[in-house]
């Protein structure tokens, strides 16, 4: 049972990235990119990590994509444009690295089979939300703090860029 | 499992996704009339007593009615819309807690969808997923006036989402967990004797906060924005006709009901009441009515100040989505953990 979800999930969430590189419509890659995450919750429940598959729904699937499709919208930018590619080295250049890591990956595999030591996921063993929390509080309290420093400055910059008065 | 455990779980998973869209057809009757009775008209009154089957003829209507599509828009979204609308809406109140602990053949029974560790949060995930509803039915349009409804809706429900969470956050920390299941247990026995101990008495700051972003939540009359008629037409429906049009007035509704439910569940103490313990049969229904006569009063306000308070200007939404409401969530979040600390210290 567990198995079969999986691979619903895993293939549908490839598959659509897949989709999210290849269309060429912006907002068709948003969405393709919503379905992705969306998925990729789904392997989160399966886990037993459920506060990480909510996380991710409204989060990214809720927030963040949507700012991207607000931006989009407002843009207008209905198709890229067809015909002639601007830059046709990308697409050897992209080609051959997906060969590469292709090649890589699968020789690694081969070689040294799955990662050994990880133990299945489990119910008794899923941490608590609890536990999620104590730990970002107490543990990891001083990198918690510095990623939201961070994000302030960010909206700070945002700020400073967007505001006309203050321009030097 | 066996067949009763498959039949228990199917009945309590599609029973209330079939129940609740049944509710909405006479929810829209009882609007019109209240709206008829607040603007000091009859309202609807012809078809069937008292216009009771005004609204099953207006759904045939719908369903009759001939498909109208824009001939530049995109068709698999454009279709897609309504489905997520009604999608999101429905899947919301899977997590919801509408009645008693019933005992069939020697077992239990929770009467909610799913008992999950996470859902409130389960709550949120789903309505920041019903925002694309309304912008992808904005943007296949290709009308300007859907996809200003579109962008408008989006805008509005992050803002409002930003504030509803927050002040959600007091109930979640008040009752410690965040299963719904457990914040109606939290809310159990009185206080002085005579007063519930709801969460609507401690936090009637971050109640007032969530019921209204809940109005925005659910583009109702003052935050209807993204379909300001006066401005934009229809805004994101503007192009729906028959049934696909209907799904969305469906979708509207059942979000009316699934907001007021769980408003009833994080501030009015869900299907329970002081010194009320249901047992057997006949206690379960007894949860089932006070669930539904506190969903029903919520409701009411929902339709009451419709017909009431002009709508918004766009910028003085926001304004107030952000001045006034996040800071007053947050000033209830510390209130809340004040409360507990308080609580813990005794």
């Amino acid at each position: 049972m567990e198995r079969i979800v999986f691979d619903a999930a895993a293939t549908i969430a490839l598959v659509f990235a897949a989709l999210m590189v290849l269309s060429r419509n912006p907002v068709k890659s948003v969405l393709a990119l919503v379905v992705s995450f969306f998925f990729l919750a789904v392997i989160y429940v399966l886990l037993f990590a459920p506060f990480i598959a909510a996380i991710q729904v409204i989060v990214y699937a809720g927030a963040i994509l949507v700012l991207f499709l607000f931006v989009l919208m407002l843009l207008n930018i209905r198709h890229e444009g067809s015909g002639k590619d601007p830059r046709p080295i990308q697409r050897i250049v992209g080609g051959g690295a997906i060969l590469v890591f292709t090649i890589v990956l699968v020789a690694l595999l081969s070689k040294h089979g799955t990662p050994p030591g990880l133990p299945p996921a489990s119910e008794a063993a899923a941490p608590h939300i609890g536990d999620v929390a104590r730990a970002v509080y107490s543990d990891f309290l001083l990198p918690f703090e510095a990623l939201s420093v961070l994000l302030l400055a960010a909206l700070v910059g945002a700020f400073v860029l967007v505001s006309k008065e203050h321009r030097p | 499992m066996n067949l009763l455990d498959w039949v228990i779980l199917v009945a309590r998973v599609a029973l209330p996704a079939m129940i609740l869209p049944a509710i909405v057809i006479p929810l829209v009757w009882y609007e019109r009339r209240v709206a008829a009775f607040i603007q000091d008209r009859p309202g609807p009154n012809r078809v069937g007593p008292f216009g009771l089957l005004q609204s099953p003829a207006d759904i045939l209507k719908l369903f009759m009615k001939e498909e109208v599509i824009p001939s530049q828009s995109d068709r698999f979204l454009f279709y897609l819309a309504p489905g997520l609308a009604v999608f999101s809406a429905l899947a919301t109140f899977a997590v919801i807690p509408y009645g008693g602990t019933l005992t069939i053949a020697g077992k239990d029974v929770p009467l909610l969808g799913a008992d999950i560790s996470i859902g409130v949060l389960y709550v949120f995930a789903m309505t920041s997923l019903s925002v694309y509803a309304l912008v992808l039915a904005g943007w296949s349009s290709n009308n300007k006036f859907s996809l200003m409804g579109g962008i408008r809706s989006s805008a509005q429900l992050i803002s409002y989402e930003l504030a509803m969470t927050t002040a959600a956050g007091g109930v979640i920390l008040s009752a410690g967990s965040f299963k719904l299941a457990d914040i109606i247990a939290a809310q159990q026995g009185t206080w002085l004797g005579f007063i519930p101990r709801w969460n609507v008495f401690p936090q009637i700051l971050g109640f007032l906060i969530f019921f209204i972003a809940t109005f925005a939540e659910t583009n109702r009359l003052p935050f209807d924005l993204p379909e300001a008629e006066a401005e934009l037409v229809a805004g994101y429906h503007t192009e729906y006709s028959a049934m696909h049009f209907g799904s969305f007035f469906l979708a509207e509704y059942v979000n009316v009901i699934v907001s007021s439910a769980l408003t009833a569940t994080l501030y009015l103490g869900g299907w329970s009441l002081p010194g009320f313990h249901p047992h057997g049969v006949l206690g379960v229904l007894l949860s089932l009515l006070v669930f539904a006569a506190k969903t029903g009063f919520l409701v009411s306000v929902f339709v009451w100040v419709r017909w009431t308070l002009p709508r918004f200007r766009y910028d003085q939404l926001m304004a107030l989505g952000w001045k006034v409401f996040l800071p007053l969530a947050l000033v209830n979040l510390f209130w809340a953990a004040a409360l507990e600390m308080w609580k813990a210290a005794r």
